[in-house]
C-alpha cells in the first residue's frame, strides 16, 4: 500500500466536509444533490481503503452497492427537481414554502 | 320414510299438484319463452294435472275425520323447528280444488284472450307461478310456510298487474298494489312473530288448539290476532287498504278474474278460516273484524254504484263481498264464510271472464260504451253475465243466494242488530249495482246516458277518451293511445290525466284511475285474425264461461254436503248453531228484489234516463267516484308524514349527521395539518443542517461514552 491509510482517511474526511458544506449552504437544489453525492463518494473511498488495509473484499462489494444507490438517488432526485422547477420556476429551496 | 311416500297416493298427489306448476314456471322462463304455444301447453298441462290431483284428493278425503299432515324438517334453530309440508283438511282441500279449477278454466280462457300478445309466454309463466304459490299457501301446515307463499302470491300479483309494463298506469298500479299490501304484510309478520315468541312454533294445528290460551295472555292474544288481521286487511283489500284493488284492474282481465277476485284476494279470508279458532279466542279482534268487514262492504258497494268502468264495478263488488265473508266469519259462523268464499270465487270469476269477452271484442271498459256498441248481441257472455250478476245479487236458485243467506243467518245470531242491518243494507246495494250493470248493458240508450252523464258535470269524454274506431291494422290499437296519454302528461300526474278532479289533487301511485278504459290493449291482438279464427277465439273463451255458469247454478244445491264436509274442520270449537229465523230469507229476498226494482226503475224501464239516484246528488256522487277520498287521504299522508316528515328527517340525518361527521373528520385533519405547518421553516437546508448537527453530537456522545 503506497499511500498510508491515515492519508486516505484524511482525504475522505475533507471530501465529506466539502460535500456537507455544499449540501447545507448552497441555495441550489442541483448543488445540494451534488453535495450528497460527494459525501457518498467520501464514504466509498474509506470503504475501499479499509478493504485494502484489512485484506477483506466486503468493503469493495459495499462500494458497488453505494454506486447503485447513488445512481438511483440521482435519477430520482433530478426528476423531482425538474418537476419542482416546473411548478415553481426556481431552483431555490426557499421557494418551496407552500405548506407555510 | 323415504320408501313410504311413493306408496302414499295422497302425498304423491299433493306433491304433484303443487310441484308441477312450479316446474312449468321454471321451464317456461328458462327454456320456452320464444315458443308461446309450447309455453301455454306446458302451463295448461301442469294445471290440468294439478286439477286432477286436487279433485282426487277432495274425493279421497271426502269423509276426512282428522287433518292429515305431512312435514319435513326444513329449518332447525335451537328450540325452533320450522317444517315445510302439507296439511290436508276440509278447508284446505276445498280451497285447493277451487284454485285449481278456476286456474285451469282461466288458463284455457287466456288462450283466446291473450292470443297474439308479445308477452304470451311470460303471461303463462306468471300464471303458473301464481298457481304454485297459491296451492302451497292453501296446503301450508304452518304459518311460516303460509307467509312465504303469501308473499310469493303477492309478487306474482305484482307481475301480473304490471303485465303491460310499457303502460305507465299499469306499472304504477302494480307498484301501488305491492306497496299497499306490504303494509298489511308487515303487520302479519309481526303477528306471526308474536305467536312464535310465545308458542315456540307456528304449526297451524297447534295454534288452532285451545292450548294457545294457556301460552298467551288474553291481551297478547288480542294483539296478535289484530296484527294478523292487519295482513288479511291488506291482502283482501279491506277498509283502510282497499284502494289498490280497483287499480289492479290494469292487468289483463283473466288475471283480474283469477287473482283479484276469486283466489288471491281470497287468501286473506282463507287465512282467517285457517286460524278461525284462534280468532274466536279474542272477542275484541272479532268485533274489530266485523266492523272492518261491514265498513268495507258498504263503502265498496257505494263505489260500485257510480262507476262506469265494468271491471272496476266488479272490483268494488269483490271488496264488498270479501267484507261480507269476513263479517260472516267474524260473526262466528265458519261454514258461511267458507261457503261464500267458494261460491263467490265461482260467480266472480264468471263475471270477470264475461267482462273480458266484452272488453276483448269492443276494446273499451265503459259500460255505456259497451252497451252502445251492442254488447247484448254476444249471447253467451250476456247470459253468463246475467247469471253471475243474479248470483252476486242473491237471486234464489243460484249459489250466491245460499251463501248469502248463511252469512245473514250468522249475523242474525249476534246480539247487536247493527251488523244484521248492515248486512241487509249490503244485500240491497249489491242487488242494485249488479242489476244497474245488467240493465245498462241490456238496454242501451246512448243519447240519454250521455245527456245524463253530462248533467253531473262529468262527461264521458272526460272519463273515457273516445276510443278510436275499431282498428283493422293488426297492431295493438291501444298503443298509440296509451303512449299518447302517458307522454303528454307530466310524470307524477300520468295516471290522473283523465280525472276531472286531478288538478291540485293527489298525484302519483295513489291515483291510478279508471283502469283499462283509458288505454290498454287486449282489444288489439284479435283484430288481425281471420273470421274463422275469430270464432275459434270466441269459443275458447266461451267454454270456461259456460262451465263456470254451470257451477254457479249448481253450487248452491251442494250446501248440505259441503256443510257436513266442512263440519269435520273444527270439531273442538263449539260452533253456535245458527238460529233459523224464518223471516230472514224472505226479508233478504225482498231487499234484493227492491234493489233490482230500483235498478230497473232507473236503468231498465223504457223511458228510464239511466241516471242513478246517487248521480243526482253531486256531493255524494263525487264522494263515491273519488272512493271516499281515500286516495286523497293517502296522498296527503304520504306527502305530509312520509315525504315531509320521515323522509326529511332521514335526509337531514344523512346531510347533517353522516355527511357532517365525515366532513368534520376531514376538516379536523386539515386543521391539525395547519397547526403543524407552523413548525415548518420552509427551508430544507435548515433541517439538513439540524440533522447533521444531531448526528455529530450523537456520535461524539457515543464516542466519549465507550
Amino acid at each position: 500500500m503506497i499511500v498510508p491509510f491515515g492519508h486516505v482517511l484524511l482525504l475522505a474526511g475533507v471530501l465529506f466536509l466539502l460535500g456537507l458544506f455544499c449540501a447545507v449552504a448552497r441555495r441550489n437544489l442541483i448543488m445540494m444533490v451534488l453535495g450528497v453525492e460527494i459525501m457518498l463518494n467520501a464514504a466509498s473511498i474509506v470503504f475501499v481503503a479499509a478493504a485494502l488495509h484489512w485484506k477483506q473484499l466486503e468493503g469493495q462489494v459495499f462500494v458497488l452497492f453505494i454506486l447503485a444507490v447513488a445512481a438511483t438517488e440521482v435519477s430520482v432526485g433530478l426528476a423531482m427537481i425538474v418537476y419542482a422547477y416546473r411548478r415553481t420556476g426556481s431552483f431555490d429551496p426557499g421557494a418551496y414554502n407552500l405548506l407555510q | 320414510m323415504h320408501t313410504a311416500w311413493t306408496q302414499d297416493a295422497t302425498l304423491l298427489a299433493a306433491i304433484l299438484a303443487t310441484l308441477l306448476p312450479f316446474l312449468a314456471f321454471v321451464l317456461i322462463m328458462v327454456a320456452t319463452r320464444s315458443w308461446p304455444r309450447l309455453s301455454a301447453g306446458l302451463s295448461i298441462a301442469a294445471v290440468t294435472v294439478s286439477l286432477g290431483c286436487a279433485v282426487f284428493l277432495l274425493e279421497a278425503h271426502w269423509n276426512l275425520e282428522k287433518p292429515i299432515q305431512y312435514t319435513a324438517r326444513w329449518l332447525v334453530s335451537g328450540d325452533i323447528n320450522i317444517p315445510l309440508g302439507y296439511l290436508l283438511d276440509p278447508t284446505s282441500l276445498l280451497m285447493l280444488t277451487t284454485v285449481a279449477l278456476i286456474s285451469f278454466l282461466i288458463q284455457v280462457y287466456s288462450l283466446g284472450y291473450m292470443a297474439g300478445d308479445p308477452g304470451f309466454s311470460r303471461y303463462y309463466a306468471f300464471l303458473s307461478l301464481f298457481v304454485w304459490a297459491m296451492m302451497c299457501l292453501a296446503l301450508a301446515p304452518n304459518l311460516f310456510q303460509l307467509y312465504i307463499f303469501w308473499e310469493l302470491v303477492g309478487l306474482s300479483s305484482y307481475f301480473l298487474i304490471g303485465f303491460w309494463y310499457e303502460k305507465f298506469s299499469a306499472s304504477q298500479a302494480g307498484k301501488k298494489a305491492l306497496v299497499m299490501t306490504r303494509v298489511g304484510d308487515v303487520s302479519l309478520l309481526l303477528g306471526i312473530l308474536l305467536v312464535l315468541l310465545h308458542l315456540g312454533n307456528l304449526n297451524i294445528l297447534e295454534i288452532d288448539s285451545p292450548e294457545v290460551a294457556a301460552h298467551m295472555s288474553p291481551n297478547l292474544l288480542t294483539l296478535s290476532a289484530l296484527l294478523i288481521f292487519g295482513g288479511i286487511i291488506g291482502k283482501s283489500a279491506q277498509f283502510p287498504l282497499l284502494t289498490w284493488l280497483p287499480d289492479a284492474m290494469e292487468g289483463p282481465t283473466p288475471v283480474s278474474a283469477l287473482l283479484h277476485s276469486s283466489t288471491m284476494v281470497a287468501a286473506g279470508v282463507y287465512l282467517f278460516e285457517r286460524l278461525f279458532p284462534f280468532f274466536l279466542l279474542s272477542p275484541v279482534a272479532m268485533t274489530v273484524g266485523l266492523a272492518i268487514g261491514a265498513v268495507s262492504m258498504l263503502m265498496a258497494a257505494t263505489m260500485a254504484m257510480v262507476s262506469r268502468d265494468m271491471k272496476q264495478i266488479l272490483a268494488y263488488s269483490t271488496i264488498s263481498q270479501l267484507g261480507f265473508m269476513i263479517m260472516g266469519l267474524d260473526a262466528g259462523s265458519f261454514f258461511s264464510g267458507v261457503f261464500h268464499l267458494t261460491t263467490h270465487a265461482g260467480f266472480k270469476a264468471l263475471l270477470f271472464l264475461c267482462a273480458g269477452v266484452f272488453i276483448h271484442k269492443y276494446a273499451t271498459n265503459d259500460i255505456f260504451e259497451l252497451a252502445r256498441q251492442g254488447g247484448r248481441s254476444l249471447k253467451i257472455p250476456m247470459t253468463c253475465t246475467l247469471i253471475g250478476a243474479a248470483a252476486l245479487a242473491g237471486i234464489p236458485p243460484l249459489s250466491g243466494f245460499f251463501s248469502k243467506e248463511a252469512i245473514l243467518a250468522g249475523l242474525a245470531d249476534l246480539s247487536n242488530p247493527v251488523w244484521l242491518a248492515a248486512g241487509l243494507l249490503g244485500v240491497f246495494l249489491t242487488a242494485y249495482y249488479a242489476f244497474r250493470l245488467i240493465f245498462i248493458l241490456l238496454f242501451p240508450r246512448t243519447a240519454m246516458a250521455l245527456a245524463g252523464a253530462a248533467k253531473v258535470a262529468i262527461s264521458p269524454k272526460d272519463r273515457n277518451p273516445p276510443w278510436p274506431p275499431f282498428e283493422k291494422g293488426g297492431n295493438r290499437p291501444s298503443s298509440p293511445f296509451s303512449y299518447g296519454a302517458t307522454n303528454t302528461s307530466p310524470f307524477p300526474n300520468g295516471g290522473t290525466k283523465n280525472s276531472p278532479f286531478s288538478k291540485g289533487g293527489p298525484r302519483g301511485i295513489f291515483t291510478v284511475k279508471s283502469a283499462e278504459a283509458n288505454a290498454h290493449g287486449p282489444g288489439g291482438p284479435h283484430s288481425g285474425h281471420a273470421a274463422g279464427q275469430h270464432r275459434r277465439v270466441y269459443w275458447v273463451m266461451a267454454w270456461p264461461l259456460i262451465i263456470l255458469a254451470g257451477i254457479t247454478v249448481m253450487l248452491g244445491f251442494l250446501q248440505s254436503p259441503l256443510e257436513t264436509f266442512l263440519g269435520h274442520q273444527y270439531p273442538a270449537v263449539a260452533l253456535p248453531e245458527a238460529a233459523h229465523i224464518v223471516w230472514l230469507p224472505y226479508l233478504a229476498l225482498i231487499l234484493t228484489i227492491g234493489g233490482v226494482g230500483l235498478a230497473w226503475a232507473e236503468f231498465g224501464r223504457r223511458d228510464a234516463r239511466q241516471v242513478g239516484f246517487v248521480e243526482r246528488i253531486p256531493v255524494l256522487y263525487r264522494l263515491f267516484t273519488e272512493r271516499w277520498y281515500l286516495d286523497h287521504f293517502y296522498r296527503l299522508l304520504v306527502d305530509r308524514v312520509i315525504d315531509r316528515g320521515i323522509a326529511t328527517l332521514f335526509f337531514e340525518n344523512d346531510n347533517k349527521v353522516i355527511d357532517g361527521s365525515i366532513d368534520g373528520m376531514c376538516k379536523g385533519t386539515v386543521a391539525m395539518g395547519r397547526l403543524l405547518a407552523f413548525l415548518n421553516s420552509a427551508m430544507i437546508q435548515y433541517r439538513l443542517l439540524a440533522t447533521f448537527a444531531v448526528l455529530v453530537l450523537l456520535s461524539l456522545y457515543l464516542f466519549l461514552k465507550f
